[in-house]
């Protein structure tokens, strides 16, 4: 029916007169949809953690030569990697939709003389730099231009 | 008689009940009730105390969502039980306490550990120097207003706190409504209080354990959106903190 | 260990901020680019070969762009899975826990400074 919150949880730190019952979560409190979604955002810190520590070893490869290049190519198309990099690309895109869906509430109405823009104007700037900034970088490292 | 659509609909109450004098640990007792179509939870709860069980203890006052005292977790969601229809559930509803709070008895939890946290943050105006009288009213035009009107809807109902996965886990932080209060005041063109308002968001009970599940906001139901004023605290406290490097503090 | 993360959170949360804003609009491009369609052979031929890669990385424009690849999401990724320990294993870990995450993006971050700069 109800599982333990932490013992402490919105505890006064003069108690009542009363002996109270520990603070409690309802059984599907962390399993609800809505919760699991956060909880699914919050993971998605280790796929970017990974790419980044992945981008690390492309960083040092480049600087090491060609043979170090290719090898690091060829590992990257075993299924761990492709895996890891395709696992990456989706929770890109669900950070991307949900946080660029909650950022604009979070500017606040003023900060000193600076107003932000209208929250549609904010999404679409979002979005337009995000798809904007990924045609750029595909141009360039897809090998179109230079 | 007033015509009514639908009809009566037998229901199961599932209540949480503890009584502190003779139960080691909360249980929970059912009750039947033949509820009327255009029944909230709260008139169930009313009729179960009147008519049935004059044992169940529970809060309520202004029966339309204005006050803040009838918040529980209905089915598992924190709700003002006297704005929550029955209609929106099938044969058994389960009543419990607020979510997250040590529970007095039955239905009634523990609020203090809220007003703590709720003063804490200093919701009121500071002004560095009382103004006289004779100076006349402060003035405040709309756009003034609109910068924290959202935030001072709040009711004190601390259905956020239910809801908050943060709240659950780690006992000193501020939590939805103290921060969105504190805010409120340090949006408020009135107010000369935010660096000391800053300096406690950046303490032990810190505004950045806060991380954004969004889940007080979806249960508000005032629409106070008090996520939205947690994450406009951290950028507020963020430039307070850099500033603070800059410019000669007062304190 | 906690008070001197609640010290730093201003800083922590800033990096963050860049991590998840810059960071995703990055990524997917250099995903679907150096993460798949170079090693799984779709991209057009050279796209990706040596030369072509040691010159774009190092472009000024190129290092910083690697950069962030590299060390922005490594504290989104570091302060959200904080976060998830936090609501798992409670805020007594806390301290240990996020300490050893933003070690991690320290550590990364300043190694990406120094693969950047001598490639």
């Amino acid at each position: 029916m109800a599982r333990p919150s932490h013992p402490e949880a919105m505890t006064p730190h003069r108690p009542g007169s009363t002996r109270t019952a520990p603070p409690q979560v309802p059984d599907d409190f962390w399993t609800r949809r809505r919760m699991l979604t956060y909880l699914l955002f919050d993971a998605t810190g280790l796929p970017y953690m990974l790419v980044g520590l992945v981008a690390l070893r492309v960083a040092f490869a480049l600087g090491r030569g060609p043979e170090a290049w290719a090898s690091l190519m060829e590992q990257f198309s075993h299924p761990i990697y492709v895996a890891l990099h395709l696992l990456a690309l989706v929770s890109v895109l669900f950070v991307g939709v949900r946080f660029f869906r909650l950022f604009p509430k979070a500017q606040p109405a003023k900060l000193g003389p600076a107003k932000p823009p209208p929250a549609p104007v904010i999404v679409i700037g979002l979005y337009g730099a995000w798809i904007g900034l990924t045609l750029a970088l595909l141009v360039v490292l897809g090998g179109i231009w230079p | 008689m007033a015509a009514h659509s639908g009809e009566m609909r037998k229901r199961t109450f599932v209540v949480t009940r503890f009584d502190p004098d003779v139960d080691q640990v909360p249980k929970t007792q059912s009750y039947e009730v033949a509820c009327r179509p255009d029944w909230k939870v709260l008139d169930a709860l009313n009729h179960i105390k009147d008519e049935v069980d004059p044992t169940l203890s529970h809060r309520w006052s202004c029966r339309m969502a204005v006050c803040g005292s009838c918040g529980m977790n209905v089915n598992g969601e924190p709700k003002l039980t006297c704005k929550t229809a029955l209609s929106e559930y099938g044969d058994v509803v389960e009543v419990a306490p607020l979510a997250n709070f040590p529970i007095v008895r039955d239905l009634v939890i523990e609020m203090d550990g809220f007003m703590e946290k709720f003063q804490a943050v200093k919701p009121w105006i500071i002004t560095a120097k009382e103004k006289a009288a004779e100076q006349g009213t402060n003035l405040q035009s709309p756009e003034d207003l609109a910068a924290f009107k959202q935030f001072s809807m709040c009711i004190n109902c601390m259905l956020c706190y239910a809801a908050c996965p943060v709240v659950a886990k780690e006992p000193h932080f501020l939590g939805p409504a103290a921060i969105a209060l504190g805010h409120r005041y340090n949006m408020d063109s009135r107010d000369e209080g935010a660096e000391e308002r800053n300096e406690i968001f950046r303490g032990e009970g810190s505004v950045f354990h806060c991380s954004y599940a969004n889940e007080c906001s979806e249960v508000c139901p005032k629409g106070v959106d008090p996520a939205a004023a947690v994450n406009q605290a951290k950028l507020g406290a963020v430039v307070d903190w850099a500033s603070s490097f800059v410019v000669k503090r007062s304190r | 260990m906690k008070p001197l993360l609640l010290r730093l959170e201003p800083v922590i949360w800033l990096l963050f901020g860049a991590g998840i804003m810059v960071g995703t609009m990055l990524l997917p491009a250099w995903l679907l680019t150096v993460g798949l369609g170079g090693p799984l052979g779709l991209l057009p031929e050279g796209a990706l070969s040596y030369d072509r890669a040691h010159a774009i990385a190092s472009n000024p424009i190129g290092r910083l762009v690697l950069l962030g690849i590299i060390a922005l999401p490594l504290w989104k990724g570091a302060h959200h899975l904080r976060a998830l320990f936090a609501d798992w294993l409670g805020h007594g870990p806390d301290g240990l826990v996020g300490s050893l995450l933003y070690a991690v993006a320290v550590v990364g971050s300043v190694l990406g400074i120094y693969a950047v700069l001598t490639l």
